[in-house]
Formats: C-alpha cells, sequence, structure tokens
C-alpha cells in the first residue's frame, strides 16, 4: 500500500487523488487477479494498474491532452542556457531538497511534465525501476522508455534550472540594493 | 591507485576556456547525456564524451546541472500515509471488496 499511494502521489501530486488511485489500483487488482500470469513481479503489475487509473484520473479531471517534448527544445540557445545551474552546491540532495522554494519547484517542475513523460521519470528516478520494467509497465520498448527519460530529465533540469537563475538574480539585487550609498 | 569514474571528465588543458569546436559536436554530447549519466553507452563513446567535456565548459556545466536533476529526483520526498489513514484505506478496500465478492 505504501508504496503504491508514494508512485500515486508522485504522479498526481495529490495526497486525496492518491488515495483514490491506490483504492482503485487495489480493487482492479482484486478484480483481475485470475489474469495475473506471474511472468512479472507482483509490485510491477501493481504498477501497471496504477498507472493506468493515475492516467485515467487526470484525463476525466483536467482533459490535458499529451504534448510531445522535442529534444529540440532544451537545446541551449545560449552560453547562459548551457551554464544553468541549480542552488545545491556542496550539499546534499536531502539537505539542498530541505530549501522549500527548491523543493516546490521539483514539484512544479514534475506536475508540468506532460503525463507520459512523468510517469517515466517517476518510475524510473524516483522510484528507482530499470528502463525494463518502466517498459514493461507502459507497454514501451526499451529505446522509448530512455528517449522520454531524457526529455523529462531535460525539461526537469530547465525548469530547477530558471528557478535558480531567478533566485541568484534576485540575490544580486539585495546585495546590490544593501550596498548603494 | 586510483582510477577515474567512467563518467569524470579527460581534461586536456586546465586552462579549457575556449570553445574550440563546432556547436554540433556539443548537440551530439547533449542527446546522450542520460545515456551517458546511467552508463548505458559503450565504452569508446563514453572516452568521446569524456574527451568532449575535459575540452568544453559549456556541457561540463550542462551534464553538472542534469546530474544535480536526477539526483535530485532520487530524494524527491513524499509524506508517507498516516498509520490511521492507513488503517481507514485498508477498511474501505476491504468493504467494497466484500460487496464485490457478494455481488459475484
Amino acid at each position: 500500500m505504501d508504496l503504491i499511494y508514494r508512485f500515486a502521489q508522485r504522479l498526481c501530486g495529490e495526497p486525496d487523488a492518491a488515495k483514490d488511485i491506490v483504492q482503485d489500483t487495489f480493487l482492479n487488482a482484486y478484480r483481475g487477479f485470475k489474469k495475473f500470469r506471474g511472468d512479472a513481479r507482483v509490485s510491477t503489475w501493481l504498477y501497471t494498474i496504477a498507472s493506468r487509473a493515475c492516467l485515467r484520473m487526470r484525463r476525466k479531471r483536467k482533459g490535458e491532452p499529451e504534448r510531445e517534448l522535442s529534444l529540440e527544445e532544451f537545446i541551449p540557445a545560449s552560453e547562459g542556457e548551457f551554464k544553468l545551474q541549480i542552488p545545491m552546491d556542496g550539499l546534499t540532495p536531502e539537505e539542498a531538497l530541505q530549501n522549500k522554494e527548491l523543493r516546490r519547484a521539483l514539484d512544479q517542475a514534475i506536475e508540468k511534465l506532460p503525463p507520459k513523460y512523468r510517469m517515466v521519470l517517476v518510475l524510473r528516478d524516483m522510484e528507482g525501476l530499470s528502463a525494463k520494467e518502466v517498459g514493461t509497465i507502459m507497454g514501451l520498448n526499451e529505446r522509448a522508455v530512455k528517449s522520454r527519460l531524457h526529455r523529462a530529465r531535460l525539461f526537469v533540469r530547465r525548469e530547477l534550472s530558471a528557478r535558480g537563475i531567478a533566485r541568484q538574480g534576485r540575490l544580486e539585487t539585495d546585495t546590490e540594493e544593501r550596498m548603494a550609498p | 591507485m586510483r582510477t577515474r569514474s567512467r563518467t569524470a571528465p579527460i581534461r586536456k588543458n586546465p586552462q579549457h576556456q575556449r570553445h574550440g569546436h563546432g556547436k554540433a559536436h556539443c548537440l551530439k554530447i547533449l542527446k546522450q547525456l542520460s545515456a551517458y549519466l546511467d552508463d548505458e553507452l559503450p565504452r569508446e563513446i563514453c572516452e568521446e564524451i569524456r574527451r568532449h567535456l575535459g575540452a568544453c565548459p559549456n556541457c561540463e556545466e550542462f551534464i553538472k546541472s542534469l546530474r544535480q536533476t536526477i539526483t535530485l529526483c532520487r530524494h524527491h520526498p513524499v509524506r508517507p500515509l498516516s498509520p490511521t489513514a492507513k488503517v481507514r484505506l485498508r477498511r474501505q478496500i476491504l468493504k467494497v471488496a466484500a460487496s464485490l465478492r457478494y455481488r459475484a
């Protein structure tokens, strides 16, 4: 239950929706248990059911269209874009994520990802599944999983870095204001 | 004995401040960075990327922020279900499952 709740919350971003997905997942698993052939792990099977439940819920709620992310949109157009930085130098990830702004930026970046990219990122980088397992869950070959994962990571990087720049800019502005005569 | 990480850049010149190659080469590298960080590329391509990173400060900065992004995602915290909420949810699921059994 904890596994599916964590996954659903990462995918949907809301605790209440995540609870609904947990319920849907276990009831659908109960209904479909006879069809479970046992050639995948039970957790993989549950992730598959949960991911479908989550996609159904999102479609129903927001009617959000699937958007393709092209690799070209992440190719830096200037030296500055190459050098976008995330404000976590010298910090462990846990310490960095104590920064509320960074944590919010990460949540929002994940939320903004088109669903099919978000699902790959959540399953692969957050839940720690292999590309093969993600492929099984999403009905994709490994190549497609890796391609979506790369785009999803580039998207999140850009979102986080943009925040980093904004933050740095503000700090610099503050310093300038303090130093002004 | 010190061993080099498979993803550590090979530095050609510590003063590598100049961009002495075409942008197309950077784009080719950027397209492969996730596979590189996940250690999925053949050794010769890894070598080529490491050489490029050692000579290209832009791509080195880029990969640093991409690596940080992945690290943050791997540590993305989620508040767990409280024990009370878990019990309530479990009861709810069992109740609906029982009604399904009854209907069947």
